[in-house]
């Protein structure tokens, strides 16, 4: 199998044991085998079964510390080998404890620090309210390893924030004057596909 | 507090205003009532967030009425009665305030000293009464502000952490507003942002006079070191505006979790239009709007 373990169960990777636990049990309720019984539809359900009971257990050891699931991520195995275990520094974000988290990522000799180090470390101080250190420490990640979108996605949310941009803002639009060129070209875009699909065309030329 | 928490008086309607209003009137009336008249001379515009918040999130029946205002003779003033709500609000502010007389007391301007000299004695017991009725929330104002010192003689050139205790202290008031642990962890970080705003504003609010009599400041210890000029001044400006950019960004998002609905377009308009306009005040160095 060669699924992405998290993503079967359909919780993020920082999502703690107890999501895990009941994005499992909503999972396997749904696609129990004995809810299918004279259905076409078994087998594809034994299937799917099949698939998120392995997911669970890789997932569930792979935080238990060995990790014996063989993960295609960027996240996992290549981050083992570092200077100190960063799936435990991520636990202990995600469970609120900052200081301990902190303590541990401060133990750290300063060139063993990887882009890894930086993202937690920013998380910490994201997580306390320290944000112009955070926002410094994602940008440090995201220039040392660009490839990661974890790293990157949570550098450019702070950067937006950067420019002013607020979650909810109901006088945004109003003043910024709606749709940028952009916009308006893949809305176009959409549209045409969507016309396409129920057979119709709205851009003759694509 | 310091007047940076205010609404954005154009985008308002008129019966918002009204509402605003009487959210502070309500406040200072009982400020005077329970804590004595004196504690209602310093109260600032910023306080009726707090007092807004603590309705929207208790739920409790209010009423309107209409009442003569000794500090604004002529015409009455619409004010709410919500004897039950508005008590934290009162009780944070008499503490606040006098913490910020306290520290007042310490600063180097003469004025600002005189000022806080003449107030003080009725804010001790005003202080201590507020106290017996929040004794944890006090504790840990007491606590920030001791960090505050400390921060202070070390003479720190991070801002982030300059800014630690003002966000701990709000925190701890708006915390206390939480119905359950999640709630509380929600309001706790709205309220340290808020702080962490508040703070930043001040900072740079006060940069020429920290330069002048050389009080604290952690802008001056991280960009003054080799002097200051308009150049310097101009990049203490960008730099503040980051900080507080980022700072409303987390803010607005822990906001729209709360989900405050019964005064939405008045906190919506001091969240994502007020806190914005203070900023720009401070930042262009005019002194009131």
């Amino acid at each position: 199998m060669n699924k992405d373990p998290y993503k079967v169960l359909g919780v993020s990777r920082n999502a703690s044991e107890e999501e895990i636990k009941a994005a499992y049990r909503k999972l396997a309720k749904k696609y129990h085998p004995d809810q299918y019984e004279g259905n076409p539809l078994k087998d594809v359900a034994a299937e799917k079964m099949e698939e998120i009971n392995a997911a669970y257990d890789a997932v569930i050891s792979q935080r238990r510390g060995n990790a014996s699931y063989n993960s295609t991520s960027s996240y996992g195995s290549q981050y083992y080998n570092t200077a100190f275990d960063s799936a435990q520094v991520r636990d202990l974000i995600q469970r609120g404890n900052i200081t301990v988290a902190e303590q541990v990522l401060n133990g750290v000799p300063a060139n063993l620090r990887d882009a890894e180090w930086y993202f937690l470390k920013g998380s910490v101080c994201y997580k306390r309210g320290w944000l112009s250190e955070a926002f410094s420490n994602f940008a440090r990640a995201t220039s040392m390893d660009p490839s990661n979108q974890e790293y990157a996605a949570a550098y450019r949310n702070m950067a937006s924030q950067r420019q002013g941009n607020m979650a909810g803002n109901p006088y945004q639009q109003s003043r910024t004057g709606g749709m940028s060129g952009c916009d308006c070209c893949t809305s176009l875009c959409l549209a045409d596909c969507c016309c396409e699909c129920m057979g119709g065309d709205l851009i003759p030329c694509c | 507090m310091f007047g940076y928490v205010k609404a954005y008086k154009p985008y308002m309607r008129i019966y918002e205003y009204e509402i605003y209003r009487s959210v502070y009137c309500s406040v200072c009336k009982r400020l005077s009532r329970e804590y004595g008249f004196v504690t209602r001379l310093p109260l600032s515009y910023d306080i009726a967030f707090l007092g807004l918040m603590e309705l929207s999130l208790k739920e409790s029946r209010i009423k309107v009425c209409k009442e003569r205002c000794p500090l604004h003779p002529i015409r009455k003033t619409v004010c709410l009665r919500a004897d039950k709500d508005l008590d934290l609000t009162c009780a944070a502010s008499v503490m606040l305030t006098y913490h910020k007389l306290r520290d007042d007391m310490a600063d180097n301007g003469v004025l600002k000293k005189a000022a806080a000299m003449a107030l003080l004695p009725f804010f001790k017991k005003a202080n201590r009464q507020a106290e017996k009725r929040y004794p944890d929330l006090s504790d840990k104002i007491s606590k920030a502000m001791k960090l505050q010192s400390e921060i202070e003689r070390r003479k720190s050139d991070s801002l982030d952490e300059a800014a630690h205790p003002t966000a701990l202290m709000m925190q701890a008031v708006f915390s206390e507003l939480a119905a359950d642990d999640e709630q509380r962890e929600k309001l706790g970080r709205l309220g340290y942002l808020l702080g962490r705003f508040v703070y930043v504003c001040d900072a740079l609010d006060d940069l020429d006079d920290d330069l002048r009599t050389g009080g604290y400041d952690p802008l001056i210890e991280r960009f003054c070191k080799n002097g200051f000029d308009s150049e310097v001044k101009k990049q203490i400006t960008a730099f503040c505006r980051d900080s507080i950019m980022l700072t409303l960004g987390a803010l607005s998002e822990v906001y729209v979790d709360l989900h405050p609905m019964r005064y939405k377009d008045i906190t919506d308009n001091i969240i994502y239009l007020g806190l914005k306009a203070s900023f720009k005040r401070v930042s262009s160095g005019r002194k009131e709007s």
